[in-house]
């Protein structure tokens, strides 16, 4: 080896390792700063308890509603050509990119008491701001288009011979939709809602927007932590350890679904494999 | 490996410290009531506006701060006692109000129609100074069973007004300069004096600040006669009750 493939590789070696480190440091330390017994016993204060369970029933319904109206969406997406369907994808997936702060924005111009649709619902009698529901919609707002994007993927690469094989042995169109193309793309529609659920489980900056933040009501773990900072940052760590872990579980939950799933049928994941 | 990253991070911050490195302008961690205020009475100051808590909180996380100004006495106080920054002095007060949209879809009139049900009532967070003399004057005036009535808890004073004025709140309790700053927006309805809690604006200099001569240079100016008249032109009360 020259001596300038060597400093060249020397470099490489130096600018990866530093890469690791910058974003491991940050997780690990959340970890090191309070003995472990500490962060565990900081779990079980009452603040942290009722942000949990804020979190987990929003999160629980926003991600049933995703999965209920989201697959169909897909669906559609993924077997219909149409003329602006790429542009309808492509707004599908915006709140993707979007700032939060810009989604709870958009979410209160809506659906807030003065907003778009605000007069309508209010004449309901349902008003959406401070309320869970506002939660469950900021969640499934910034959350969905992950879940879209990813089964619009899987359902694109279901084998077509398969579902006309299904259809010309008499199933109809429902029947070869529940018994054939959803059980090839069960594994990627899986990895596409873990994604999802990781991602609403953090949001943070539209919910502070739009549902405001009332404990054991609108307070989930982001909202609880954002607060507990100035009061009392070790249970901010305790609360930021127990997302780290949940986020780790919902990662690896992801990569084992995609190590099952032959790859003609999750092409197009966007995120590297472990194995 | 600690070594090299910490060189890098050295390296960064000094890329990036033309943002810091200007000794005459002091960063200036102050009260978001403070948002209007302050940067006509040094235009040339950099400003963090925000919950006093919260900026207290990254003062103590050791945030390049300079000088520090709280919504109230105990914070920088606590920071003084810590040794985080010099002892504070009062250098305005300021009272609060009970702010209802213009549209005042609740028709509320007076602090005690705040009691009825279904009120949408946001306050300021646990920790965040209004907020703690939200709850002095609910005390005061044996309202704290408007509590049930709280839809939410912000984390400073700016957002309170923001949720009110917006029309997405019923009510919520500010002081009386931040009402003042969307008057077409909003109303203020007067809180009795009897009621109204010791609201005591405390400044300090940051202990670790490197730019001490421009920080002092600063609380000067707010203590100075043209500072406090600013203060005064935005409806914040003298700085010694009279």
């Amino acid at each position: 080896m020259s001596l300038r493939r060597r400093l060249l590789v020397a470099f490489a070696f130096a600018g990866a390792a530093l890469a690791l480190a910058f974003l491991l440091l940050p997780v690990a330390a959340i970890f090191l700063r309070v003995p472990p017994g500490r962060l565990l016993h900081l779990l079980t204060s009452p603040v942290v308890i009722d942000a949990l369970v804020v979190s987990a029933k929003t999160s629980l319904i926003a991600q049933v509603l995703i999965l209920l109206l989201g697959t169909p969406l897909a669906y559609f997406l993924a077997t219909t050509r149409f003329r602006g369907r790429g542009a309808l994808v492509t707004l599908v997936e915006l709140p993707l990119v979007l700032p939060p702060a810009v989604a709870g924005l958009g979410l209160l111009a809506a659906f807030g008491r003065v907003g778009l649709l605000g007069s309508t619902v209010d004449a309901v009698g349902l008003a959406i701001p401070f309320t869970q529901t506002a939660v469950v919609l900021a969640v499934a707002f910034v959350a969905s288009p992950l879940y879209i994007r990813q089964a619009i993927a899987v359902f694109e690469a279901v084998d077509p011979d398969l579902i006309a094989a299904s259809r010309t042995l008499g199933a109809g169109s429902m029947r070869t939709f529940f018994r054939v193309v959803l059980p090839l793309a069960r594994g990627g529609l899986a990895a596409g809602e873990a994604l999802a659920f990781a991602r609403g489980l953090g949001e943070l900056g539209a919910t502070i927007m739009f549902a405001g933040s009332l404990r054991g009501v609108t307070q989930t773990l982001p909202l609880a932590i954002y607060e507990q900072f100035s009061l009392n940052f070790d249970t901010a760590l305790a609360m930021g350890a127990l997302l780290v872990v949940v986020s780790a579980v919902l990662l690896v939950f992801l990569k084992v679904i995609l190590a099952w799933q032959p790859s003609r049928l999750t092409s197009g994941f966007p995120f590297a494999r472990s194995t | 490996m600690r070594v090299v990253l910490v060189a890098v991070l050295a390296a960064v911050l000094v890329g990036t410290a033309a943002a810091h490195s200007d000794a005459t302008r002091p960063t200036v961690y102050a009260a978001a009531s403070l948002t209007d205020a302050f940067p006509k009475i040094a235009p040339g100051g950099r400003y963090s506006f925000g919950g006093s808590n919260a900026l207290a909180a990254q003062i103590r996380q050791g945030a390049p701060a300079d000088v520090f100004a709280s919504a109230n006495m105990t914070l920088p106080q606590k920071l003084h006692d810590d040794g985080f920054c010099s002892q504070p002095v009062v250098f305005t007060r300021n009272k609060l109000v009970v702010i209802v949209p213009s549209s005042n879809p609740a028709g509320i009139r007076s602090v005690y129609d705040l009691r009825r049900h279904g009120i949408k009532l946001v306050l300021a967070a646990q920790g965040v100074p209004v907020g703690s003399y939200t709850l002095q004057v609910l005390r005061n005036m044996n309202l704290t069973s408007v509590l049930k009535n709280v839809v939410s808890r912000e984390t400073d004073v700016r957002e309170v007004l923001a949720k009110v004025a917006l029309g997405e709140a019923d009510a919520g309790f500010v002081y009386s300069t931040d009402a003042r700053t969307v008057p077409k927006k909003v109303r203020a309805l007067k809180i009795p004096a009897w009621a109204q809690p010791k609201v005591q604006y405390g400044i300090c200099v940051v202990t670790a600040s490197s730019h001490k001569p421009a920080a002092r240079a600063f609380v000067k100016r707010v203590l100075s006669t043209a500072g406090q008249k600013i203060l005064l032109r935005y409806g914040f009360l003298r700085r010694v009750k009279r």
